[in-house]
């Protein structure tokens, strides 16, 4: 269904962008101003990876690129290799993690590099892998040290603040953490990716609770690779390889999952099809286009408050999809 | 000198996995011969691989587009760093009887699914993994079973079903071809998305009673109405197919035999050793961890010590399992991919419906100098784990360039080399005198240790398993 009533909460099923020969592979999101997105974009051939910036626009079909962010493929200062988080701070200077050199580039937001920090190795500032990343209401940095099993709060020159987690299954403790948010209150949500779970954290890196085991049920999650959460408090997990998004409140308790809704194609992916005649007569012939509405190994998620709305980043359908959450929604009649 | 025990040990790993390092060696002879068989035999026993690490950071290989390398390093990758390595080579074996290639099917996920079904069913019942393969959607498409209608035959994959996959040419005649394939009509695709706007889809077997001819057929002197399932239980119960299984299974694992197409002419290289394999083939019904276990534990494969041409793959996986270091997904695997291709073996890419043609034809003055060039550049890297550790060896073996050679030697293998090379080895490292392993010294002693790794690997005998 396209619309969603649990409880208090109605989600709403809205639209979709993407474009076949510019989203190839979004597999991070961060939210800017009001209507606008960014978007990793790995790629194909890992010859084209940057960071795109989109004008979403009042009404589906509005979107557009404004800017395409990182300064081609390489490990040159501004360039990217393997971008693999993206967050903004409070100036919209935009931070990318790259796991294949190990470091954090910063840019502006049209594109300009300014600095980049980190280096290899598992001291303080040092990086194996980082993945997801970032900023509190202080500024400070946040990043995801994947292959080190922990998280480093930085300040937004690189300089080390602090450091919490190792290796390991218990609390506090992660196995190749990937994805990371904050919320209002300053709390910090990890994607605990190979224990299977979200661990909440203080902004200290105090344990709050751990969220999920492994599974394909509520409650249980397969390779969390991030996590949002809502002005409500409200948690995003995206649950890659289940290919879907798992909703949770403060709390814990589920709420309700999303696994896809595309049941329109994009703007710009209606534009292929029309362009393509044998694209066309092959979408007409199949016994279902439900499979085209399901999110493929999903890799993103991000709330934006401004708009009210989940944008997830559907990777492997290069594209991504957004979800209403209606603040002031009424029943329709329902005798019409 | 190796002993024997470590030599057979090596051998085994070579032909049943991708070779193996000493310290490896050393723990598999702690648990014995017939042991290690029955560990390989058994994949089961080992954490698989998490895929999922791998597509963390190349989460195009799910879908790879069909560029020329991309296919395959998933694939790659589980050679490298698999636990069970002879699950991986029973899937170099059957890709290179099942030959299916990305050429035709131009989906690379397609023909990977291909190798899964190999990796999950590649050790067990032969009919079972037949039965799979004549579903598969990559074969069905490669040899046109989806054009094959009760009303228009194909042939094609009849044909090579009973050419290639079970019997080999001379056991059966055209009328059987026809009959055969007349059996599969129906047996098809379902219609699939297209793969532009959002990313490719799986395809899937279809099968459609209205388009299966439902007549009478006659098969290898047996009547009745058959489909497909019948005719490859009919074709199983031939003895020739079990001899023709058992030719493959000897020229994989045990030594060269000539090409395919010369079966019908040229006599097995060892008769009695194909009759072994082929009994057991039959006694087990066609199960493969039985066969493989007799064929291991058997006197002519034992014997049968550097009397392959290491084929590609086995070149590039087994250097790369020596010097370690490769075991995060990497875009490196790339490179080791395209190595393989250069070396003349595009994995998921054959020449042709029967596979690549092995044995010295691996060899030719291009290849040849691809072999020696990267095995040479990985033993050079003496930050790799593995080559550190063959240093460690040879410092712990004295300052003598002739123990250092032969540490070398053994290490690498142990290698066949020949007395004359094993002369001009020492006589080369003896140059520059004794190998000083102190503080000031130990960075050019293992530069030294490095360059005659490289020698080692350039030789002629570097090339056989």
């Amino acid at each position: 269904m396209l619309t969603k009533i649990i409880g208090s909460r109605v989600y709403d099923y809205s639209h979709v962008i993407g474009d076949p020969n510019e989203t190839l592979e979004p597999i991070a999101l961060a939210i800017g101003e009001k209507n606008e997105l960014f978007a990793i974009i790995k790629g194909i051939l890992e010859l084209s990876p940057n960071v795109t910036r989109f004008s979403l626009g009042d009404e589906p079909g509005d979107e557009r690129i404004v800017s395409m962010i990182g300064g081609g493929y390489g490990e040159a200062p501004g360039q990217l290799t393997w971008p693999t988080g993206v967050a903004l701070d409070s100036e919209r200077n935009v931070y990318v993690t790259d796991a294949w050199t190990d470091r954090v580039s910063v840019f502006t937001v049209e594109g300009d590099f300014i600095r980049s920090f980190g280096s290899s190795g598992d001291g303080d500032g040092q990086f194996r892998r980082p993945s997801g990343i970032a900023i509190d209401a202080n500024d400070n940095v946040l990043v995801v040290d994947a292959l080190n099993d922990r998280v480093q709060k930085l300040t937004r020159d690189g300089s080390f603040i602090s450091q919490w987690g190792s290796k390991g299954c218990g609390d506090g403790e992660f196995l190749s953490p990937w994805g990371i948010t904050t919320d209002a209150d300053g709390y910090v949500y990890v994607a605990d990716y190979k224990n299977h779970r979200i661990q909440k954290f203080d902004g200290d890196g105090g344990f709050v609770f751990a969220l999920g085991s492994r599974g394909s049920g509520d409650y249980e999650f397969d390779h969390p690779s991030d996590v949002a959460v809502d002005p409500d408090g409200d948690i995003y997990v995206c649950d890659w390889a289940n290919n879907r998004v798992q909703a949770y409140d403060s709390d814990g308790m589920y709420i309700t999952t999303f696994i896809g809704d595309a049941y329109e194609l994009s703007k710009w992916q209606t534009e292929f099809v029309r362009a393509n005649p044998d694209v066309h007569k092959a979408r007409r012939r199949v016994y279902s286009l439900d499979p085209e509405k399901r999110f493929a190994l999903p890799m993103g998620v991000a709330f934006d408050p401004h708009g009210s709305r989940l944008m997830v980043a559907d990777t492997q359908r290069w594209r991504i999809q957004i979800y209403n959450k209606l603040l002031d929604y009424s029943e329709p009649q329902f005798n019409i | 000198m190796a002993n024997d025990h470590l030599s057979l040990m090596a051998h085994l790993m070579r032909r049943a996995g991708f070779g193996a390092t000493r310290d490896e060696l050393e723990r598999r002879l702690a648990v014995g011969y017939e042991a290690t068989v029955e560990d390989l035999l058994h994949p089961e026993g080992y954490e698989p691989l998490d895929f999922y690490d791998f597509l963390r950071y190349l989460p195009l290989q799910w879908k790879p587009d069909t560029l020329n390398g991309m296919g395959q390093s998933g694939w790659v990758w589980r050679m490298i760093n698999t636990k069970a390595p002879l699950q991986e080579k029973m899937c170099l074996f059957w890709h290179q009887i099942f030959a299916t290639g990305v050429s035709k099917v131009d989906h690379y996920d397609e023909v990977v699914d291909m190798i899964d079904v190999f990796r999950e069913k590649g050790l067990g019942k032969y009919r079972e993994l037949l039965l799979d393969v004549a579903r598969n959607p990559a074969m069905l498409y490669w040899l046109d079973n989806h054009e094959n209608h009760a009303t228009a035959v194909n042939e094609n994959w009849g044909r090579e079903l009973l050419e290639l996959f079970t019997m080999g040419v001379g056991n059966y005649t055209e009328e059987d071809v026809y009959e055969c394939s007349r059996a599969f009509t129906g047996w098809t695709i379902s219609p699939k998305l297209p793969r532009y706007h959002m990313g490719r889809w799986d395809w899937h077997f279809e099968y459609r009673p209205y388009d299966h001819d439902d007549g009478e057929k006659t098969f290898l002197g047996h009547t009745g109405n058959f489909n497909g399932e019948d005719i490859i239980d009919i074709v199983l119960a031939q003895p020739a197919t079990a001899r023709f299984i058992a030719r493959h299974l000897y020229g994989f694992f045990v030594a060269d035999e000539v090409q395919v197409p010369a079966w019908q002419v040229m006599p097995p290289r060892d008769p009695e050793a194909i009759e072994v394999i082929a009994n057991a083939l039959s006694e087990s019904d066609f199960d493969m961890r039985h066969t493989l276990r007799v064929l291991f534990n058997s006197d002519f494969f034992k014997e049968a010590r550097f009397t392959k041409v290491k084929n590609p793959t086995e070149v590039v996986i087994s250097a790369l399992r020596l010097v370690g270091g490769a075991e995060l997904p990497s875009l490196y695997v790339y490179d080791y991919c395209n190595q393989i291709t250069y070396m003349g073996q595009d994995l998921l890419n054959p020449p042709s419906v029967e596979g690549w043609h092995y044995g010295v034809e691996w060899i030719n003055s291009s290849s040849l100098m691809k072999r020696a060039n990267f095995v040479a550049d990985m033993v050079g890297e003496t930050d790799r784990p593995g080559v550190r550790d063959i240093i460690e060896r040879v410092r712990a073996s004295g300052a003598s360039p002739e123990s250092a050679v032969d540490v070398c030697i053994e290490l690498l293998g142990p290698v066949a080399l020949n007395d004359e090379t094993r002369a001009e080895l020492i006589e080369h490292a003896q140059v520059l005198g004794e190998f000083a392993w102190d503080e000031a010294h130990e960075a050019e002693s293992a530069q030294r240790v490095a360059e005659l790794l490289q020698l080692i690997v350039a030789t002629r005998e570097y090339q056989f398993a």
